[in-house]
């Protein structure tokens, strides 16, 4: 189990990290952008290049509201749940809904893969000369990094373990 | 099978399976059933990154959450109380303004209740308001400025609906207003009842509070004034507004400081960010799908043997929104049920703008609306009060917020009369 809690720490601090990276170079470039824009100066790929930031910190973001448990739910029935004192329906609970998570995950893993197959064989250079697989890679890596979290809630939740810090 | 495999995913949604993952599902299966690849999915995920108004959702959010971690609602407090702390019901429509403000640039996250919530209640109820009203408003209050821009969910909306977001901001603005005077003539009319004693205006008491909100005051001029005058986009508003907010905050007014606080910001911002453009990458496949079997149009086909004109139709999906927003938060349900109603509303005839204005003050009503609306959980858990108790102190303002909602659809005219010809 320590091994899984440390490969999770460090998937917590690479997309801590990198979230703030990506805002801190999102705001940075828009800014610069707009001045350019003022002073009759505009550079093609800052917009694209900044939207795929934002869609990498997409993911990102997903990946800390995995681990802090924070995700958009609708919880119609999960008060039902709450009600009951028994410890292996809540253990139940949220292991079955991790499963069904690292599940779906999978599956869009390997749609994403898939797609970035198909774009690596048929793909054309973007902005700055970047082929488009690496910028379509954003969704296999930001999948796989939301699955690989989820992977580690369902063996820590398995064992007993919650890492979740909060609920909304 | 397919019919297995939904009931399974619809089981998981109700059992508090994250939305993005619902909808993934949804996508993945629906594709799967229907003999497509199921990499169309990740297909249409990728069409996120070319949506032109994208980076308005982060950095709007980040502005919203610098702002409520900073001092600025004790500084807007207290200019709102110099400023309008004279009128009948003043200190409760101080509460409405700077909620409102407030809103509009955490995109109604519950960010508001918790910001304002403890500098609020106590001096309502110094005035000598009724733990009742005080707690029914500041709840009620929490989601008031969605209707204003730069608010999440009316850019959310416009980039789903593929409606233009300056139209929307614009949109929004008087019906925005028509709430804020409902609930403030009911504030005025509580305050007379509650014996409140009015203060005078002093230009002493304004004249500092002006000072310290100085490096506030503009920001809705750089929205507004930047946007409407031409001078920048949505998007480039979001980036100025950003940047603005985090120098004069980390540098000028060092409420933030950049290496403690800056990085926590960044992270709880973009988290919800996160959360949130999940759910629409998950959407977009599912959505996708849902059209191309034209579900929309059978729908309305359903629709047409019962609803002849565009006044009934805008009351089932009144009904239907109310429903709606009882049950799933703003995001996913702009995210989920916009796509379908959209092409729906259009054969009615109802005006696109009129629409997303009808549909996001339906789901501000949600917040506060039984048994799942958000604010009245937020408030449960920041004034340390049982849920059904802010269930109660919620109705009165639910049912001024359901008039309100009668006037912004039956009057048209309060969200469209900027775009008459």
């Amino acid at each position: 189990m320590r091994i899984i809690r440390i490969f999770d720490d460090i998937l917590e601090k690479l997309s801590r990290w990198g979230l703030i990276s990506c805002l801190l170079t999102i705001l940075t470039l828009a800014v610069m952008a707009i001045f350019f824009r003022w002073g009759g100066k505009s550079f093609m790929w800052l917009e694209p290049l900044v939207r795929h930031l934002v869609f990498l910190s997409a993911f990102l973001g997903g990946s800390l509201a995995t681990s802090k448990n924070v995700h958009i739910k609708v919880d119609l029935a999960t008060k039902l749940v709450e009600m009951s004192s028994s410890k292996f329906i809540h253990w139940l609970h949220r292991n079955i809904i991790t499963l069904f998570c690292c599940l779906t995950t999978m599956a869009l893993l390997k749609s994403s893969y898939d797609f970035y197959l198909s774009e690596k064989e048929f793909g054309a250079p973007a902005f700055l000369h970047i082929h488009s697989s690496y910028l379509v890679a954003i969704i296999p890596f930001g999948v796989g990094l939301i699955m690989l979290r989820f992977i580690n809630q369902l063996i820590l939740g398995i064992n007993g373990e919650q890492r979740a810090t909060h609920h909304v | 099978m397919p019919l297995i495999t939904y009931s399974i995913i619809f089981v998981m949604a109700l059992f508090g399976a994250p939305i993005f993952a619902v909808m993934a599902a949804f996508a993945l299966s629906a594709f799967y059933f229907s003999g497509i690849e199921i990499s169309a999915v990740a297909v249409e995920i990728y069409r996120l990154s070319s949506a032109p108004t994208i980076l308005t959702i982060p950095l709007f959010t980040f502005a919203g959450y610098i702002l409520a971690e900073s001092k600025a609602p004790v500084r807007l407090l207290r200019l709102s109380q110099a400023l309008l702390g004279w009128l009948p019901g003043g200190v409760a429509i101080v509460c409405l303004f700077v909620c409102a403000f407030f809103t509009a640039f955490t995109g109604a996250s519950g960010v508001t209740i918790i910001a304002l919530g403890g500098l609020l209640y106590p001096i309502l109820i110094e005035e000598g308001y009724s733990e009742k009203f005080s707690l029914g408003l500041i709840t009620t209050c929490g989601s008031l400025g969605l209707l204003f821009p730069p608010s999440l969910p009316i850019i959310l909306y416009g980039i789903i609906a593929k409606v233009d977001i300056d139209d929307l901001f614009l949109a929004g603005l008087v019906p925005g207003i028509i709430l804020m005077i409902i609930l403030g003539t009911y504030s005025v009319i509580k305050a007379k009842k509650s014996g409140e004693t009015r203060k005078k205006f002093l230009w002493a008491n304004l004249a500092p509070a002006l000072w310290d909100a100085r490096y506030e005051l503009p920001l809705p001029v750089f929205v507004l004034g930047g946007i409407y005058g031409g001078f920048v986009t949505a998007t480039e508003a979001s980036a100025l507004s950003a940047f603005y907010v985090l120098m004069i905050n980390c540098f000028v007014t060092k409420d933030i400081s950049p290496t403690k606080d800056l990085p926590r910001v960044i992270i709880d911002s973009l988290t919800l960010v996160g959360a949130i453009l999940l759910i629409l990458c998950c959407a977009l496949g599912l959505t996708n799908y849902l059209v191309d079997e034209e579900i929309p149009m059978k729908i309305l086909a359903a629709m047409r043997t019962f609803i002849t004109n565009k006044w009934v139709f805008l009351l089932v999906l009144n009904i239907f929104l109310l429903i709606v927003g009882c049950l799933m938060d703003i995001f996913s349900a702009i995210i989920v049920v916009v796509p379908l109603i959209l092409p729906i509303a259009e054969q009615f005839g109802v005006n696109p703008l009129h629409l997303a204005i009808v549909f996001l003050t339906n789901l501000e009503i949600g917040y506060i609306t039984p048994p799942v609306g958000i604010n009245l959980f937020i408030s449960s858990f920041r004034f340390n009060r049982p849920v059904l108790e802010l269930y109660r102190v919620s109705i009165p303002f639910l049912f001024l917020m359901l008039l309100a909602l009668l006037i912004i659809t039956y009057i048209p005219w309060f969200t469209l009369f900027w775009f008459s010809p």
